[in-house]
């Protein structure tokens, strides 16, 4: 079953104080969060987050299209080394 | 930069006829096809003809491989390329392959590490860097604004990190 709208989204409070924080201080850090329950809200966009994935935490910079998303979905708590081959990564 | 590429490897003979099971590492599977001749790590040169995909890979006919039991002693052989058999990219796109390895400095010329691999969390690609005096493995998000410079011929990059990364 999924959540009552009147609830409204799920988000950590200690998240919101860190994000807003870090809004005001307009520093370019990384808000270290353990929370990877929390919900992406429209006010994170353009912060980054490093989110906790049981060993360090992942860099996260929130985007428009991760809104309504958990964080804990863009921290991987597995990491795959494959072979390199023929991918490409792209600098945005 | 390396000037031979692993595209993928034998797993052994598919069926009775000298047909070989491979398993490609290609972002797409079946674009290993399009880097023929391939070259074993003993340099001996093979063509590829993919034949139909396979549980686990592909079934393939290659050249100079008549029987079973000259498919079953290449098992576990890795097939290589050359690089510039790659295509060229636009701007900004890099090969894992060319980034993997690189000198890590942050912009005062300290050198931190090396690049251990390239990983994606989905929303962005990630560098790994690792050094000598890092304790962990640290991921660096790969953008223009934190990787300002990368320099493939001097194999460097310079790293501009916010602030908690490392």
């Amino acid at each position: 079953m999924s959540r009552s709208v009147w609830k409204g989204p799920f988000v950590d409070a200690y998240v919101l104080k860190k994000a807003e924080a870090s809004r005001e201080s307009g520093r370019n850090e990384v808000i270290k969060i353990w929370s990877r329950r929390s919900t992406i809200l429209p006010q994170f966009v353009g912060l980054t987050f490093g989110v906790y994935n049981g060993q360090k935490h992942i860099p996260v910079n929130v985007s428009e299209d991760m809104i309504g998303q958990k964080f804990g979905e863009y921290s991987p708590t597995r990491t795959y080394y494959g072979h390199a081959a023929d991918k490409k990564a792209k600098r945005k | 930069m390396s000037d031979k590429v692993v595209v993928g490897s034998i797993a052994g003979a598919f069926g009775v006829r000298g047909e070989v099971r491979i398993k490609s590492y290609c972002a797409d599977p079946s674009a290993i096809a399009d880097y023929n001749p391939l070259t074993l790590e003993n340099g001996r040169v093979l063509t590829l003809t993919l034949l139909r995909p396979v549980k686990g890979g592909y079934a393939v006919r290659l050249s100079g491989v008549a029987t079973k039991e000259e498919a079953d002693a290449l098992r576990g052989a890795e097939l290589l390329t050359e690089r510039e058999r790659l295509p060229s990219l636009p701007d900004d796109e890099y090969y894992h392959a060319d980034l993997i390895g690189l000198s890590v400095l942050d912009t005062g010329g300290e050198e931190l590490g090396h690049v251990k691999s390239v990983q994606n969390n989905g929303a962005d690609d990630l560098l790994e860097v690792h050094g000598p005096g890092l304790s962990t493995t640290v991921f660096v998000p790969f953008t223009k604004a934190v990787v300002p410079t990368i320099d493939l011929t001097a194999r460097r990059i310079v790293i501009d990190p916010p602030e908690g990364l490392f």
